[in-house]
């Protein structure tokens, strides 16, 4: 017997499109999968009150349309970095977008967004130690052509994390 | 409260998972020449050490709120910090908070839609909050990179 349509605030802003119009029952899915990834098919038969296969057929439609990915999220620390940084950069001489794809290039900065703001570029970035951080920041960054000003912050303590807004497109190819 | 670090068969096993983790155990084994077994059990240990966390990730491009904002927080006084910051994590639209050293005492990062959506946000759920002091707000153009097979997992 299916249960009520589980309500999920971050499953219920991925938008549809005119080719892909969502439906509660693939909200309902997504919810499922957010908070259990490798839920069998058969589960979330019983909790969607849909059979298997057309479960399986919905989330094949949502991933081929690159709406959605079930994927292993490593901890920071579990991977051997102690220190998360959250690093402002200001840009000269160079086209910000410019700066900021060189700086992505870099493995341990996992999030980088041109932004306007007092910087022209927000990125986030992991390190295993303090020795780390300078390497990254002196020797890395700082070395990057139009990279005026670093302006950065460790986080000390993360207290809300969901890791909901990614990018798709380049992502499949680095890994 | 440091987290055991993943062994080299860990590593391999959260590479095939970074993939698609909906792959079966029985392939992950096949490809990796261990047991079904021995595969079965680290995803468990793992998942329940949180180490890693298998979950779906949605598309930014997808979502109806696609502009990051990044909402940098200065606290009246010290001792307010970690209030501030449990506040800021309790309104939904937030999906990311730290306290941080530095540049200012929080960071919050939300979802908007676009400048007046930011400017409403932050006069009515995050300005409102007893001991904030200022904020500074860095409006996304463009996202260029996030790499989702790497978080900070919380209990």
């Amino acid at each position: 017997m299916a249960e009520g349509v589980l309500r999920d605030p971050v499953a219920e802003r991925i938008a549809g499109s005119d080719s892909l119009p969502l439906d509660d029952m693939d909200h309902h899915l997504i919810a499922l999968l957010r908070q259990d990834g490798r839920m069998a098919y058969k589960n979330l038969a019983e909790k969607t009150g849909l059979t298997e296969s057309t479960v399986r057929s919905r989330i094949r439609r949502l991933e081929d349309n690159d709406l959605l990915r079930v994927v292993a999220v490593t901890d920071f620390e579990a991977a051997g970095f102690n220190l998360m940084l959250a690093v402002g950069v200001q840009v000269e001489g160079r086209s910000a977008a410019d700066v900021a794809q060189d700086i992505a290039q870099f493995p341990e900065v996992f999030s980088v967004c041109q932004v306007v703001g007092t910087h022209d570029i927000e990125c986030l970035m992991v390190a295993e130690d303090q020795e780390a951080v300078s390497v990254l920041l002196t020797e890395k960054l700082a070395r990057v052509a139009g990279v005026r000003r670093l302006l950065p912050a460790m986080a000390i303590d993360v207290l809300k994390n969901q890791p909901n807004w990614v990018r798709f497109d380049a992502e499949r190819s680095r890994v | 409260m440091s987290k055991r670090r993943l062994d080299e068969l860990d590593q391999k096993i959260v590479s095939a998972l970074a993939r698609d983790a909906r792959t079966s155990n029985r392939k992950i084994a096949t490809e990796l020449g261990v047991t079904e077994g021995t595969v079965r059990a680290r995803i468990k240990r793992m998942e329940e050490e949180g180490q890693i966390r298998i979950t779906a990730v949605t598309n930014i491009d997808h979502l109806r709120n696609p502009t990051l904002a990044y909402i940098w927080i200065e606290v009246d006084s010290a001792a307010q910090v970690q209030a501030v910051a449990a506040a800021l994590a309790e309104v939904q639209q937030i999906g990311f908070v730290a306290v941080t050293l530095g540049r200012f005492d929080i960071l919050a990062i939300t979802l908007v839609q676009n400048n007046g959506q930011l400017a409403d946000f932050l006069n009515s759920r995050v300005s409102v909050i007893p001991g904030v002091r200022r904020t500074e707000c860095s409006l996304g153009v463009t996202f260029v990179k996030h790499d989702y097979r790497m978080s900070k997992i919380l209990a």
